[in-house]
């Protein structure tokens, strides 16, 4: 660690001078292999992740293969300015979660908190956008299964096989609005630790991890967006 | 493994510079204007993969730059990798199924070409053309 040129804070570099850091557990070798193993076990459960979702675009595909005019048809109820101002809502909290690891590898942990701060405003944002759409949807009987029953302005969409595209439609968007709700979870948890002072140039794990998480939440909607409301 | 050679191998964690990650926070806006404008063209049967290409250059920028897979640990391109190869299995063999139930499953004791030949002679011929080739089985 001697060719460390962040500026940490000193309690850090206390620690350092032996080789030695208070995060490092004593079953790793070094901070960097006890990082590296970390990072690798979320990578295997990011891999888990995108099965679950690719389940659920498996039953997209085949729907959609299946019945291709009336998923052209029903995509015509989503409404591609709200789905798209959400797509860069995301893009732009990604973004500030990627900026809030690169301060804190500078040591920077004010500029960490500020970007965790905006990442989590972005995540909220998103979630009262998806708010307005699904209500706007029940209210002209767009349910998800059975209760499928347009009316109004989507009376048109009321033909067969438009209920399957809206339950992958709700199920899609609904298990990844649930893991963005987990997402503003662990953003809170990050924050609170971060102005706690846990985090440094040298050890940020968690930082890392939840970055790596919510940028696969990112590109499971970077998908979506132009499959449900695009095409 | 010996100590030394892990203490030897002690790296500094790739720092993805500034410039970098806005370039590419400005890619994929670019690139998400640039699919809704493409969506909004009536192109038939190119839309769908049009949307597909650049949703999935979108997720190349963020794996490579956000998530910082360019500058990373090589194993962690594998796992995602393997991982990326189930999902292909996963959705292919699903539509080998799915795409062509119907036609491999027909226990009908004619063959797929002899009732499209059928089909054909109701449509355009009527009951003449298809009274030589069909009759009882």
């Amino acid at each position: 660690m001697s060719a460390t040129t962040t500026t940490s804070v000193e309690t850090h570099d206390a620690h350092q001078t032996n080789g030695q850091h208070e995060r490092l557990q004593h079953h790793f070798a070094s901070l960097d292999q006890q990082f590296d193993a970390s990072k690798m076990g979320m990578w295997l459960f990011l891999v888990t992740e995108i099965l679950l979702f690719s389940g659920m675009f498996v039953a997209y595909t085949v729907y959609r293969v299946w019945h291709p005019e009336v998923f052209t048809v029903a995509s015509e109820v989503l409404d591609p300015v709200m789905g798209g101002l959400n797509t860069v809502i995301l893009l732009a909290s990604s973004f500030t979660v990627a900026l809030s690891i690169h301060f804190i590898q500078k040591g920077n942990q004010k500029a960490l908190t500020v970007n965790l701060i905006l990442t989590v405003l972005g995540a909220c944002g998103f979630l009262v956008i998806k708010y307005f759409e699904y209500t706007g949807k029940f209210s002209h009987g767009v349910f998800p299964g059975e209760n499928f029953s347009p009316h109004g302005d989507y009376a048109f969409v009321d033909i067969p096989y438009a209920a399957q595209f809206f339950s992958i439609y709700f199920v899609m968007t609904g298990i990844h609005g649930v893991h963005v709700l987990i997402g503003i979870g662990l953003f809170i948890w990050l924050i609170i630790r971060a102005l706690r002072g846990h985090f440094s140039a040298e050890w940020y794990t968690p930082v890392e991890l939840t970055g790596l998480y919510w940028h696969i939440v990112d590109i499971i909607w970077i998908f979506l967006f132009p499959l449900l409301y695009l095409i | 493994m010996a100590q030394g050679k892990l203490r030897a191998e002690i790296h500094e964690h790739h720092l993805t510079p500034f410039k970098v990650l806005l370039g590419t926070f400005l890619g994929l806006i670019i690139l998400t204007v640039l699919t809704v404008l493409t969506a909004a063209l009536d192109l038939g049967a190119a839309n769908v993969p049009i949307a597909l290409t650049i949703a999935t250059t979108k997720a190349v920028l963020v794996v490579l730059f956000f998530m910082a897979l360019k500058y990373d640990n090589q194993v962690n391109t594998l796992v995602l990798s393997v991982g990326l190869i189930m999902v292909v299995v996963f959705i292919t063999f699903t539509l080998f199924d799915t795409a062509f139930r119907g036609d491999i499953s027909n226990v009908n004791p004619q063959t797929i070409m002899e009732i499209e030949r059928e089909q054909q002679a109701l449509e355009t011929g009527g009951a003449e053309a298809a009274a030589p080739q069909g009759g009882e089985h």
